[in-house]
């Protein structure tokens, strides 16, 4: 028996109540409160409402903080601010097109994979994994950008075709828990056609997963576009954080530390702020304490 | 519950409440008993009854949080348990106190070999050494009828069967020779065959060892054929506790009652329908204000529906209810 | 076996099901588990049939295989004389309508993010029955055949109890009026005064509609309570088989006997003399040579650890009582 009696009894579904549940963790909204303020940023850059003038020169060389210039200039003179403000958009850019699609890949994948348990299907995906798994990153990013001669989605491509491999595992292991479970048999006993039921019965109970996993793979893929593009391996035509601190290596042995502070600074707060609101979701959506 | 005997365990107006998403919940709210030497007590309800809480708390084992004892005195050979320093609670639990549980599989560590584990309890409370303390466990092992027990103590728990796991939980329990066993379901997880040797193994044990048993079952099959009194719980509180013929025979409280004529039983004859207890047992976040069985009672009225029922002797032989309106009883009380 | 000289509802003949135990790097097939070893029953119209035993039996592999939930790996399994094992899959879909099951565990047997009304209506749905408006209705009318109100019906499962939870899967079950449910513990999970509520509710359902059961118990005092017959399950195999009123009166087989004496009886004036069986049940995947119950069984012969028993009628005719036990032959 279990020690404590079951809760009251509320009319609710189980994603209202996370929402409910996440709504009163206050860590976890202040984190959110940062990540959409970082949207906002982002959004309004697309919309050419500020940091247009990212790349024109405005100033001289290496400029301290002022009025006109929130966080100085560069070396050639252009305004760091609206350098480090249209980086925001570079990165949630990566961020959400990687998370969205690895996401996609690897939920399909691996619930195909997690279905057909045992078959050569299952053994054929497993091995792709692996493969896909066993090889370096960087030098894999590498190898893709050298190998689309500069295609600016290299990078995108790179990362979304090895992080969804996590995802994938992930699902197939859940997808092979379900289809176990009584209701799934309940399913199959009155006949629900196979397809209907992955759609209908097993997929809507790993969303949990997906929505924390998505989150996850947003951090991790703003994390490394930053590094890829240190490398001069990542953004080409635009501007990121990575370049901005690129640029500062010669900089700090100068003395003059803006580029890096502003790029430094809004990486490890959107991914902080990120990283938390993970966490949030993740109790809030955590079956085990829900319902 | 002699009055001139000293119990060996005295519960007294035990209260235990857990902080929940939803609230502050009594699980148990106003548990007395006592348990004598040598006596089996049988504490059945159904779940979320607050038996197994109860069990937990004599052995100072409620998790807290969420939960905390909050009100009320155990008393065990007369020194007082609640509020016990832990490391004075872990002298007395494993050596005068021991507890085996429902799930054997998850009370036994699983990376350690049983030897292994017997052995840490015989060295800590009774100071044997390495060689005595297998020798030791390879004597317990054989007393609860484990065969070839100097090849079983090299084993690991997932080599054995679900009824051996538990007699080797029996054994840990007993091998430092304890005054009070409390066993919590332990043979619900076992096969009927299974639990009737295990059964049949606790009570040999318990008359070899002169020990105390709270046995905590939801089986009243199990209570009627081990138990010489027990205790029925019902939301938190305690409804009758009465020594078994009298309560098997003629049940007083209506719970009680119910629940006994509820249960289906090997009959001659069958019945076409059960009797019931009809509705379903209260959330313990939105309990009623009076009787907390008055909604699904038969004999409930006015009263019933305002005013708790405390629990207060009735009968000349230790026997308690708590019930406004309770079914006479025995007619002819033997030796009154 | 109910039936004088139709043929039965149900006719299941020497069913087995045998699980692949892979190993290795290769994943060959290393072992064999028998869950079902050639088991052969018959439950006629209307009629409950009691299959009981211990965990490991083989008694739940046994339903879902009549359910082709898991496929067998031989035998038949006729529904109104038809096989059902011979049938493709898309024409297993019509005769699913005539047989469905209520599983153990009402709190994995309904899908957590699904209403009720939404898990009620889904037979309906898939097997296109009746228009939106009727399917509606016939939700309503299933939610108060079990007991329960209408207003439940856009709420989610975990806000129900274990029992309640329990009566929303039978509505389920009985969504499309089948003739035969295959009931694997359905009570087993509930607490005791729950039990009752739904041992009656199934016992109305057989008699208001004439469905036919089969029940899946390791609970002899459930099992006598609803069955009409008994059959008694062990390794894999059936031993006995009776009427109800026949097996508790006189049972025969040797684990039939040590079972029934091994119920803890809620009378402390009953004291019995309990037939302690010796050991645990032997392993499926190493089942011993024999008679599988040799190995604990008190009446234990020569001849049982070698030959298999055959399976005899030691009653009259028209009232068999099967078992399968050197004591009988």
């Amino acid at each position: 028996m279990s020690a404590v009696a079951i809760p009251a009894v509320r009319r609710e579904s189980l994603w209202s109540k996370a929402a409910w549940k996440l709504a009163r963790d206050r860590t976890g909204m202040i984190a959110l409160a940062f990540v959409l303020l970082y949207m906002l940023v982002a959004v309004g850059v697309t919309a050419g409402w500020w940091a247009a003038d990212w790349s024109e020169v405005r100033g001289g060389k290496w400029e301290a903080m002022s009025a006109a210039h929130w966080f100085g200039t560069n070396l050639i003179g252009q305004d760091i601010f609206a350098r480090a403000v249209y980086s925001t958009k570079t990165a949630f850019e990566v961020g959400l097109v990687v998370a969205v699609l690895a996401t996609v890949i690897g939920a399909a994948l691996g619930a195909v994979a997690g279905f057909f348990n045992g078959s050569w299907i299952d053994e054929v995906l497993l091995w792709l994994m692996g493969v896909l798994d066993s090889i370096p990153f960087y030098l894999f990013v590498a190898a893709i950008v050298f190998a689309m001669q500069d295609n600016p989605y290299a990078m995108h491509i790179a990362m979304i075709s090895t992080f969804w491999t996590s995802v994938g595992r992930l699902i197939r292991g859940e997808v092979i828990k379900l289809r176990g479970l009584e209701y799934v048999e309940a399913a199959h006993a009155i006949s629900v056609p196979e397809f209907v039921i992955i759609i209908r019965h097993i997929l809507p109970n790993t969303t949990h997963i997906l929505l924390v996993q998505a989150t996850i793979m947003f951090v991790s893929a703003i994390k490394s576009e930053v590094i890829l593009s240190f490398l001069g391996l990542g953004v080409k035509d635009g501007m990121s954080w990575g370049l901005m601190i690129a640029e500062s290596s010669q900089e700090v042995m100068a003395g003059f530390f803006n580029n890096f502070l502003a790029a430094s600074v809004l990486m490890f707060g959107l991914v902080m702020a990120f990283n938390m609101f993970s966490d949030a979701l993740q109790d809030a959506l955590d079956p085990r304490k829900v319902g | 519950m002699q009055a001139d005997t000293q119990p060996l365990l005295s519960v007294r107006d035990l209260v235990i409440e857990f902080t929940t998403e939803n609230g502050v919940v009594r699980a148990a709210d106003g548990i007395s008993f006592d348990v004598h030497e040598n006596e089996t007590l049988g504490i059945v309800g159904e779940s979320g009854c607050g038996k197994t809480v109860t069990g937990l708390s004599i052995l100072g084992l409620i998790p807290s949080p969420p939960g905390r004892v909050a009100g009320g005195s155990i008393r065990f050979m007369g020194r007082e348990l609640v509020g016990l320093p832990d490391s004075e609670m872990r002298n007395i639990r494993g050596r005068d106190i021991s507890m085996i549980f429902q799930e054997p599989m998850t009370a036994l560590n699983p990376v350690f070999t049983v030897g292994n584990q017997m052995t840490d309890v015989l060295r800590r409370h009774r100071g044997l050494t390495r060689r005595q303390a297998r020798d030791a466990a390879i004597e317990m092992l054989a007393k609860v009828g484990i065969p070839v027990p100097a090849k079983r103590i090299d084993e690991y728990p997932h080599q054995l069967s679900g009824g051996m796991r538990q007699r080797v939980m029996i054994a840990m329990a007993l091998s430092c020779d304890p005054k009070l066993l409390i066993a919590d379901e332990p043979t619900t997880a076992l096969d009927v065959t299974t639990q009737a040797q295990v059964l049949e193994q606790i009570a040999g044990l318990q008359s070899e060892f002169k020990m105390a048993v709270v046995l905590i079952t939801h089986d009243l099959g199990i209570v009627a054929e081990t138990c010489r009194r027990a205790i029925v719980m019902y939301c938190g509180r305690i409804v009758e506790n009465a020594a078994i013929e009298r309560l098997f025979e003629a049940p007083r409280h209506p719970y009680a009652k119910g629940l006994l004529e509820s249960i289906p039983r090997l009959r001659r004859e069958r019945l076409d329908e059960l009797p019931i207890i009809p509705g379903r047992v209260p959330n313990l976040l939105h309990l009623p204000p009076g009787c907390r069985f008055a909604a699904r009672c038969p004999r409930a009225d006015a009263l019933c529906r305002e005013q708790s029922p405390a629990l207060v002797p009735a009968g000349p032989h230790g026997d308690f209810i708590a019930c406004h309106h309770p079914h006479p009883g025995q007619q002819a009380e033997p030796a009154a | 076996m109910s039936g004088r000289d139709q043929i039965p509802l149900l006719d299941v003949r020497n069913l087995t099901k045998y699980f692949a135990v892979r190993g290795g790097l290769l994943r060959r097939v290393v072992a064999q588990v028998r869950a079902v070893d050639g088991v052969s029953l018959s439950i006629g119209k209307g009629r409950t049939y009691g299959l009981v035993g211990e965990s490991g039996c083989g008694k739940s592999t046994l339903g879902r295989a009549i359910l082709r939930l898991h496929e067998p790996t031989s035998g038949e399994v006729l529904l109104d004389g038809h096989d059902i094992l011979k049938l493709r899959r898309s024409e297993l879909i019509d005769r699913r309508r005539r047989m469905q099951v209520i599983f153990q565990d009402p709190f994995a047997s309904l899908s957590p993010r699904r209403t009720v009304a939404q898990i009620i209506r889904e037979p309906l749905d898939v097997h296109r029955i009746g228009t939106a408006a009727e399917r509606e209705e016939r939700v309503i009318a299933l939610l108060d055949d079990v007991g329960m109100g209408a207003e439940i019906r856009d709420r989610y499962p975990h806000e129900f109890s274990g029992g309640q939870r329990q009566r929303i899967g039978i509505a389920r079950a009985l969504a499309l009026e089948p003739d035969f449910i295959v009931a694997d513990e359905p009570v087993s999970a509930l607490d005791v005064s729950v039990q009752s509520q739904v041992l009656n509710l199934i016992a109305g359902l057989k008699k208001t509609r004439g469905i036919a059961f089969l029940f899946i118990s390791h609970d002899l005092a459930v099992i006598q309570h609803v069955s009409d017959e008994i059959g008694v399950m062990y390794l894999g195999r059936l031993v006995e088989h009776a009427l109800v009123d026949d097996l508790y009166a006189a049972p025969k087989h040797p684990y039939t006997k040590a079972l029934m004496s091994a119920i803890p009886i809620p009378d402390p004036k009953t004291k019995r003399s309990r037939i302690i069986l010796k050991g645990d049940v032997p392993s499926p995947m190493n089942p011993p040579s024999g008679c599988p119950f040799h190995t604990r069984c008190p009446d234990v012969m020569e001849i049982c650890r070698s030959v298999v028993p055959a399976t005899i009628n030691v009653g009259r005719k028209d009232l068999p009582h099967h078992v399968s036990c050197h004591l009988y032959s």
